[in-house]
């Protein structure tokens, strides 16, 4: 089991030039998602790639590359959100903020462009919200792990994602003419 | 009343102790409403946390191999040289380490330089003398223009010493520049200034291609004249910055 593990540790500049070509675009994306600055998420992608490359001798190879990488790269994600001052994004409770406008039977091109209007809902969400959002419903990190990352305790980070799903909600059910 | 928060953390296998869990499992085996609810409830944060994915710049993935390549290559770079010298002192590690603490250090001292000598106010009247007065908004953001100036200046004269430098020595230099801009870099962010940080994120791939021995003349003169024009046209910015507007405005650059 011990060589099996081994033989699965990417030792070569070449695994990590194979999987950057094949993956990059996913953990870049996933980056995005979380800190919506194309900037921040290239960065966290490099910072990703280096990390993992100094650290590739600890990589025991239960996961593949990609997915280490990957975790990687939204762990630096977060980090450069953090580093970047928490209050440049307002970590206040936008739940008296207006959700996305009602729909309206004249406004038939409305639902057409749900996709842009569920963008506009998760515009609404905190920094915080939005990564506990994110990595727990798109990503399937644990709670815990979610707090570890960005610092805080597992109840911050409950509470994060459950007025984040609340924000959610008020707009997806006004779109659908719920409310 | 089972909550959508209850259903949630269901749905995740996450969040609940057993018994919650358990009492949540038979509640949707009994009441198929219930169970609806939960697969609406999922369905739409689905569609919520769905956004179509944008393609990867190609300039961005270039730059992403070009760090792996750089990384590469130091760690190559470092065996070989600890081989040849078989001694702590000559090792990478310790010479980019050395660096970074040189210019920690160096900055340090200039930042507390500035501070003791904007402790007092010559003239001020209402502060007698031998009296401090704390400006710390003042003195940090000093403190911060001088060790950037400092570091545009230094990184301007390290690299006047690449066109004559062997290829390791290239890229010793070149690693300890990078190390070194690395930290400003960082220093940047922590200011809250991210336009900068990035444009001292630029340099890094400009950088590396420099320390890359394959790197074509005419590439590398390209590269070191493109890296030459950004510094001066910092260090001139910088300077007008300071002389028009000495507080926290000379960083918008």
């Amino acid at each position: 089991m011990f060589a099996f593990l081994q033989s699965r540790r990417p030792k070569s500049e070449d695994s990590f030039h194979a999987v950057l070509n094949e993956r990059s675009g996913r953990w870049y994306n996933a980056c995005l998602r979380i800190t919506r600055d194309a900037d921040l998420a290239a960065d966290a992608v490099q910072d990703a790639l280096l990390k993992a490359w100094g650290k590739r001798d600890d990589f025991r190879g239960e996961a593949e590359l990609d997915t280490w990488i990957h975790r990687i790269a939204l762990n630096a994600a977060i980090d450069l959100m953090r580093r970047r001052r928490p209050e440049t994004e307002e970590e206040i409770d936008t739940d008296l903020a207006p959700a996305a406008p009602a729909a309206s039977p004249e406004n038939q091109y409305a639902n057409r462009a749900l996709g842009n209007d569920l963008a506009t809902a998760m515009q609404r969400l905190t920094a915080m919200e939005r990564q506990s959002f994110l990595l727990k419903h798109l990503e399937g990190w644990r709670l815990g792990e979610i707090a570890e990352s960005q610092g805080t305790s597992v109840n911050n980070t409950k509470q994060a994602l459950f007025r984040a799903v609340r924000k959610l909600r008020v707009d997806m059910d006004v779109w659908r003419g719920e409310s | 009343m089972i909550s959508d928060n209850e259903l949630l953390l269901h749905h995740y296998g996450d969040g609940l102790d057993e018994a919650e869990r358990e009492k949540i499992t038979r509640e949707l085996a009994a009441q198929p409403d219930l169970a609806m609810r939960q697969r609406t409830l999922v369905a739409g944060l689905d569609a919520a946390a769905c956004a179509p994915n944008v393609l990867v710049p190609a300039e961005m993935h270039r730059r992403w191999r070009a760090s792996l390549e750089q990384a590469a290559r130091s760690e190559k770079s470092a065996a070989s040289r600890d081989t040849h010298r078989a001694s702590l002192f000559g090792s990478f590690q310790w010479r980019t380490g050395a660096a970074t603490f040189g210019v920690v250090l160096l900055a340090t001292s200039i930042g507390l330089g500035i501070y003791s000598n904007r402790d007092v106010v010559p003239g001020d009247v209402s502060h007698p003398a031998g009296v401090p007065v704390r400006t710390v908004g003042l003195d940090d953001a000093s403190r911060y223009e001088r060790g950037l100036q400092w570091h545009l200046a230094s990184t301007e004269r390290q690299l006047a010493n690449l066109g004559s430098a062997d290829g390791d020595e290239r890229t010793r230099l070149v690693d300890r520049v990078i190390a070194q801009n690395r930290l400003y870099t960082i220093a940047a962010d922590r200011a809250n200034e991210p336009r900068l940080a990035r444009v001292l994120r630029s340099f890094t791939p400009i950088l590396e291609n420099l320390a890359d021995n394959h790197t074509e003349k005419r590439e590398f003169d390209a590269g070191l004249s493109q890296l030459n024009f950004e510094l001066k046209v910092m260090q001139a910015r910088l300077a007008t910055a300071t002389s028009t507007a000495p507080t926290a405005q000379l960083l918008a650059l």
